[in-house]
């Protein structure tokens, strides 16, 4: 499809539009953290303020395995398994957390999860164990030279590796895959697992309790639910699916920063993801993502995404972008100074705008315009048993 | 070792001159935290964009005291036009609170508390890029710190003073001076005007003050202009202290103390505020000066303000002076 748009006679304005797949791998493994992100927030509705902790955990783990610094696991385990255990990691600091988080509620909880994140983010950014310099980060030393590879470990014939010029290359059908395109599908699939995984949950009794605490926390407790112990082990669920999104993203990376694992606007990120998706649709953060990257892509400046400035560059002409405008700037330097690496504004715009007007997001709207026949169709293509759709109730058990 | 450095922590000089930079980091939180507390004390809307507030606040002061105080040669002078920096910048963003709340914040009062929260983390977004773009397009870099505005604190906060064996800086005392008459005058306002009365009667109970016949709407939109005015104001004050100073990540450096010193202080209560700003203005300066002589952990103060922060909140959740219940979503 991709190929077909960027080969057709619109193919200017297809490299102008479309992500690049580079960017849609990293849409893929952030929308997981997303989505993790949302499984706590947006379907038991704690804003968990401090996400970036797990997701960090997670990043951390895969690369400090990979460099040897981890005791019991060496530099040789394979990449499934240290995500495995980086999502277990999660999953302790998870619990850790909310321990002693979940006797709060409200802001107050946004709050203890930021501080803890907060605590979490200082002390990797001064901890020289993690790397030379921690306040860069750790990268994946030259040790580790080989892209991580995803797929049953001990079976090399089911394992691709992955990474931007690390990772295989694959024929298949005549058509050959570069790196970067195994990488997508590799990743996509650990986060399609993931997807069903949590769906699965979802559609469990569990996550039933887990709507029940959003809509009446009270309630649930006076039906005889230990409210606590199942908002303890939803984060610790949500905790182990961000520690993997950490994980992938720090495989695909091979490095990681205090800045884009730990900080508290990477939880940002998230959160907008999610509200731009759709706030409680597990797949919505997903798609908010691609929204949101597709709106950075468009506005950056180069790479092989084309995106808006070049495009206008190029139709404008020399003598148009030559026309001074304010002062000394040019017609040419304002949209440079508007638009290049000026994203996060427009994204921000957007994000204002849902809040303001489409309080459900994209797939949460498009499910209350469809009357809820998307979340029954999807409910059975799961195996979930629905033996009576909800018709009246928009959303029906997703939500 | 450590017994040294209790030793030498507790001499007179030490730890007089900690107690003093102590209490000018105080006073700087008090002022950047207070108008965070009023607006979420009466209409429970926690504030995101507060820190990109008082860093556009920092932006205009600075940009204000760079066109006047330049202009004047003496001390008094400056200090006067400093003042007036503030009273314009306070007055500017005030407007622009008031816009804010009136255009974007009034249709959420009927949807759930999460949603004010996410309206103003997005705010923040927009407005540090705006920023960020007004600065490319004056040539500015989005990242230093803005000497020019600096360069007119007047001479004598330069230097340092000595109060008996205790040294300390001009600027803390003066910081310190300023703390008092914003606590002073948040309190007057507070105590003694009518609208103070509004807002001391709609944070008890919103719902019976618009009762008792309060045009509570108008008082939601005064509070939040007037919380994002002193937000501004602070961003000024911040504009002659080299450990701050204008940038754009400033929003995120005021915005994370604002909130501690909130909560710690108990959501909502001007009191807890003044007393956490102290605790955590104390436990700051401590901190750095364990860092500074002793311990080589660089993230130090900051982690234990964090660390203070969760402390209190699973010790005693409505914070120092909140009182359970109230803020509680």
């Amino acid at each position: 499809m991709y190929h077909f748009l960027v080969n057709s006679a619109v193919s200017y304005e297809a490299t102008m539009l479309l992500p690049t797949v580079e960017t849609m791998t990293s849409v893929l493994y952030f929308g997981l953290f997303a989505m993790s992100f949302d499984f706590i927030s947006g379907y038991t509705g704690y804003l968990s303020f401090g996400h970036a902790a797990f997701y960090g955990t997670g990043a951390y783990t895969v690369i400090l395995i990979a460099n040897g610094a981890v005791p019991l696991f060496g530099s040789g385990t394979p990449f499934m398994a240290s995500l495995l255990v980086a999502g277990l990691l999660a999953v302790v600091l998870a619990v850790l957390v909310g321990l002693v988080s979940f006797r709060l509620s409200g802001v107050y909880f946004a709050m203890i999860t930021l501080g803890f994140a907060q605590v979490v983010y200082v002390f990797v950014r001064g901890w020289d164990y993690v790397a030379t310099n921690p306040r860069d980060g750790p990268s994946v030393g030259s040790a580790h030279s080989a892209g991580f590879e995803i797929g049953v470990p001990g079976v090399d014939q089911l394992n691709l590796a992955i990474g931007i010029l690390t990772g295989d290359e694959v024929s298949l059908l005549g058509q050959t895959l570069g790196s970067t395109a195994v990488s997508y599908y590799m990743v996509g699939l650990v986060v399609l697992v993931c997807y069903f995984a949590m769906q699965r949950i979802l559609h469990s009794p569990f996550g039933q309790v887990m709507l029940a605490i959003r809509e009446n926390e009270e309630r649930a407790v006076a039906i005889g639910y230990d409210t606590y112990r199942y908002k303890l082990a939803a984060f610790a669920i949500s905790g182990f699916f961000a520690g993997v999104a950490g994980g992938l993203f720090a495989g695909f990376r091979r490095s990681a920063s205090p800045e884009n694992a730990f900080y508290f606007l990477t939880t940002g990120d998230a959160l907008l993801a999610s509200i731009i998706g759709g706030f409680g649709t597990l797949a919505g953060p997903l798609f908010g993502r691609l929204f949101d990257e597709t709106i950075r892509e468009f506005l950056s400046t180069s790479g092989q995404g084309g995106g808006l400035l070049p495009y206008l560059r190029a139709l404008l002409g020399e003598e148009t972008l030559g026309t001074p405008v304010v002062g000394d700037m040019t017609f040419g330097g304002l949209i440079d100074t508007l638009l290049n690496g000026h994203a996060a504004l427009y994204v921000g715009l957007v994000f204002v705008l849902f809040v303001l007007y489409v309080p459900d997001g994209l797939l949460g709207t498009i499910r209350q315009r469809a009357g809820g026949k998307l979340a029954v169709v999807s409910a059975n293509a799961f195996g979930d048993p629905s033996p009576d759709p909800p018709s009246d109730d928009a959303g029906g058990d997703e939500q | 070792m450590i017994l040294e450095a209790l030793a030498d922590f507790l001499t007179l000089s030490e730890l007089g001159s900690v107690f003093v930079e102590g209490l000018a980091k105080s006073a700087l939180y008090v002022m950047i935290a207070s108008g965070l507390t009023l607006i979420f004390g009466l209409m429970g809307v926690l504030n995101f964009a507060h820190g990109s507030l008082t860093m556009v606040g920092a932006y205009l002061g600075g940009l204000v005291m760079v066109l006047t105080v330049t202009q004047a040669t003496g001390t008094v002078g400056r200090l006067a036009l400093f003042f007036v920096a503030i009273v314009a910048v306070f007055g500017a963003l005030t407007l622009l609170g008031g816009a804010i709340e009136t255009q974007v914040i009034r249709p959420l009062y009927d949807r759930p508390p999460i949603y004010q929260i996410l309206l103003t983390f997005g705010l923040t977004l927009v407005i540090d890029e705006i920023v960020r773009i007004v600065l490319g397009i004056y040539g500015m870099q989005p990242l230093s710190d803005w000497n020019a505005a600096l360069a007119t604190k007047p001479q004598f906060l330069r230097q340092p003073a000595a109060l008996g064996p205790i040294d300390v800086r001009w600027l803390a005392v003066f910081e310190i001076l300023l703390g008092l008459l914003t606590v002073a005058l948040i309190w007057g306002f507070l105590t003694r005007t009518r609208y103070g009365l509004y807002i001391r009667a709609g944070s008890e109970d919103a719902e019976m003050a618009s009762a008792l016949g309060i045009d509570v709407r108008r008082v939601f939109t005064v509070v939040f202009a007037l919380g994002v005015g002193l937000a501004g104001a602070a961003g000024t004050l911040l504009m002659w202290d080299v450990s701050w100073g204008a940038s754009v990540p400033l929003a995120a450096e005021t915005l994370l103390p604002a909130f501690i010193v909130v909560i710690v202080g108990g959501l909502g209560t001007f009191r807890g505020t003044v007393a956490a700003s102290l605790v955590v203005g104390m436990t700051d300066s401590v901190m750095t000066w364990w860092f500074q002589n002793y311990v080589t952990f660089t993230g130090l103060p900051e982690l234990v303000l964090f660390l203070v922060l969760v402390v209190t909140l699973i010790v005693r959740p409505q914070g120092l002076f909140g009182v359970e219940g109230v803020g509680g979503h």
